[in-house]
């Protein structure tokens, strides 16, 4: 029994060096959202395009995998869907960067359900699956699987959204990891009917079970304003600060979205 | 009201009551005597009523008589001056009834973030105010009450919150629950048709069967006209005489499919006829009131106009709007100065994005013409549509978003005189103002 004790104890001291590896290098700021409950109709395709650009970030290229400073990523996420309680999305992730020109990163593909409006709960939940790859040159874990419960609700004029997301590697130096943690929040304020603003918290905690070091998680805040300008559009831009070494330390990001609808309702339906 | 000791005309009691909306759906609230909508009061013109109302609902209540050219004190509006009667009391009205036609009367409380109080519990009955002559130039009345059931609140991209409802009923039964309506052919039927919704406004049609609209809240049109289909906003009262002659067995319900789904539909079956319910599903939504008009055009009389601009105020995505009329609301709203025997225009602009079916108390109001889309700034000069003409005398008017339309009526009935939008949401938020003259 002694001896399991020690082994567990060296175990679990190697765990922070284990997972920075994972902390460090699996930075995406590809698609920076913290995510609503709903989902799109059936019939309807939302087009979003992401655009992060990193301007204080990873100087050097780490285990092969390119720096992140001044990193232009531009994602294309098309999302349509399938019920009034499910959808799915698809991702095509860019990158453009001095020295490297414009890159193809990966494909994520996203399912997703939600508890549907019809069971009267009081706050939304749903839950996606994000499925996908991307090239070692920009993550050393090539594929990776991504669990987010979505939980959100809207009170006067707040927001308040919480996605406990776990994260874990398929194929690539990760996938010893197992599971890890990576929550995100979003509070928001309807200063107007148009114009909110809030904050957006990000973070990447490592294995669950055995957290990394303050300095090897990431944690970022951003600061953010959505444009209610109309039900077709959305319009999200922020700026994020990460607050550990292991974090991109200053981040611009932008989403615009357009709803197109295809359903062709009728007044009598 | 009075203290007379004599037997009332007619008691109302009101109390929680549990029943059934459909095999699926169970619903406890407060109703009149126990049922849903309440017992049918057959009352004469012009001849003095006592009713009595028991109030074991255990809170605060009051009964408005819709449509009915009362006293302040007995309307049933405590915004007017009609007091509330308390918790295990009872409220001994007397009156005389007037003017004839298809009233109602409902309770006139505040809901505010309750989806189950006030309108929302669907506490209604009928009122038919008989004239001292009535030819009856028909066989068979009906009388049907659309009522929409547990409200919910989901937010919107656009700010605005109404609630979204699980079920909708008429006479509080889900179409195919209750019992049919029974017909013979040969019969005229006169249908009166009651929207107690606390907020939507619905499209009615009778398979197989044209309307010929007679009234308009319980008041004779002009023009009488036969149309597919009835649309009855809030509070809105339709009376329709139907031919039968098409023998089956139909069904009488909501024209968008999303609604007869709900459940608002009622099965209407013909004397020795069997077999499953046939629908006969309309393509378009129509409906106008300008169609029951005076076939000739009119000149507008000399009033005073009252312009009331109608506004919403943005609380959040996730809150239900405030609602102001001339930037103010209920009770900051500035009441306009008024005479006896004078004639006002309302000019009612609505620059919000909602419809608002507009009540006036005590009073009846001549609607001049149909709503006019507004200006970019809402703030044009309205000028009577091609087409204008008069004659139709209604208690309330649909004034669609962005519209603007003008109803004149007489001050002939001293006293504090309640206005307001009849969406339950929209009157809790501020919505209503306060005529008043001596």
């Amino acid at each position: 029994m002694a001896d399991l004790v020690v082994v567990l104890r060296r175990w679990l001291a190697l765990l922070p060096l284990t997972c920075l590896p994972l902390l460090a290098h699996a930075q995406g700021n590809y698609e920076i959202q913290v995510y609503g409950a709903d989902t799109v109709p059936p019939q309807n395709l939302m087009v979003e395009l992401h655009s992060n650009y990193t301007a204080l970030g990873e100087k050097d290229t780490i285990d092969g995998v390119y720096p992140t400073r001044h990193q232009l990523h531009e994602t294309l996420e098309l999302t349509t869907g399938l019920n009034d309680w499910s959808e799915v999305g698809f991702y095509v992730f860019t990158s453009e960067q001095d020295g490297h020109g414009v890159q193809w990163v990966g494909d994520h593909i996203r399912p997703r359900v939600r508890v549907p409006e019809s069971w009267g709960w009081p706050v939304g939940v749903s839950l996606s699956m994000e499925i996908g790859y991307q090239r070692a040159v920009y993550s050393t874990d090539t594929w990776t699987w991504e669990v987010r419960p979505i939980i959100d609700k809207t009170i006067g004029r707040w927001y308040v959204a919480v996605n406990p997301a776990l994260e874990r590697t398929l194929h690539g130096p990760g996938v010893s990891e197992g599971w890890g943690f990576a929550p995100s929040v979003k509070i928001g304020y309807d200063f107007t009917q148009v114009v909110s603003g809030g904050i957006e918290y990000y973070a990447n905690y490592g294995r669950i079970g055995g957290f990394a070091p303050t300095h090897d998680q990431q944690q970022q805040l951003f600061f953010v304003a959505d444009l209610n300008v109309s039900p077709v559009w959305e319009i999200n831009f922020g700026v994020g600060i990460g607050a550990t070494g292991s974090t991109d330390h200053l981040i611009f990001k932008a989403i615009l979205g357009r709803r197109f609808d295809f359903s062709h309702h009728s007044a009598v339906d | 009201m009075t203290a007379d000791a004599a037997p009332p005309d007619y008691k109302i009691e009101i109390a929680p009551v549990t029943f059934d909306l459909s095999p699926h759906r169970r619903i406890r609230t407060n109703a009149y005597n126990g049922q849903v909508p309440g017992p049918l009061l057959r009352l004469q013109e012009n001849r003095e009523v006592t009713i009595e109302v028991t109030n074991r609902g255990g809170a605060p209540e009051v009964v408005h008589w819709h449509g009915l050219a009362l006293p302040s004190d007995i309307d049933g509006a405590m915004e007017e001056g009609t007091p509330p009667i308390a918790p295990n009391t009872t409220a001994r009205y007397s009156f005389t009834p007037r003017p004839a036609g298809f009233r109602w009367y409902h309770t006139h409380t505040m809901a505010m973030g309750d989806l189950t109080r006030a309108q929302y519990g669907g506490q209604h009955g009928f009122l038919s105010i008989e004239p001292r002559q009535n030819p009856a130039r028909y066989d068979q009345e009906l009388f049907l009450a659309l009522h929409d059931w547990e409200g919910r609140l989901l937010a919107s991209d656009d700010g605005a919150m109404n609630p979204t409802y699980k079920a909708s009923t008429i006479n509080g039964k889900a179409l195919g629950f209750g019992e049919p309506l029974r017909v013979r052919q040969g019969q005229r039927v006169l249908i009166h048709i009651l929207n107690s919704s606390p907020t939507e406004t619905h499209w009615i049609a009778f398979a197989g069967h044209p309307l010929r609209v007679i009234a308009l809240d319980g008041n004779p049109v002009p023009t009488p006209q036969v149309v597919p289909m009835l649309r009855l906003a809030p509070a809105e009262r339709v009376c329709a005489l139907v031919e039968m002659n098409n023998p089956g067995v139909w069904v009488l319900g909501e024209v968008r499919k999303h609604v007869q789904a709900a459940g608002m539909g009622i099965v209407v079956e013909y004397a020795e006829r069997g077999g499953a319910p046939r629908w006969q599903q309309p393509q378009e939504l129509q409906w106008s009131y300008q169609q029951f008009a005076a076939p000739r055009a009119a000149e507008p009389g000399q009033a005073t106009v009252v312009p009331l601009v109608f506004e919403s105020k943005f609380r959040g995505h996730g809150a239900m709007e405030a609602w102001t009329i001339n930037g103010k609301s209920y009770p900051e709203v500035a009441s306009a100065p008024m005479r006896k025997g004078e004639r006002y225009r309302l000019q009612l602009i609505n620059a919000s994005q909602d419809d608002h079916p507009l009540h006036l108390h005590r009073h009846s109001f001549e609607l001049l013409g149909p709503g006019v889309p507004l200006g970019p700034a809402g703030s044009d000069s309205w000028t009577p549509p091609e087409g204008f003409s008069r004659g139709i005398m209604k208690d309330v008017v649909l004034v669609s978003a962005r519209t603007r339309a003008e109803v004149e009526f007489v001050a002939d009935n001293p006293g504090a005189t309640l206005f307001h939008c009849h969406q339950q949401n929209h009157m809790d938020l501020g919505f209503m103002m306060l005529f008043n003259y001596g």
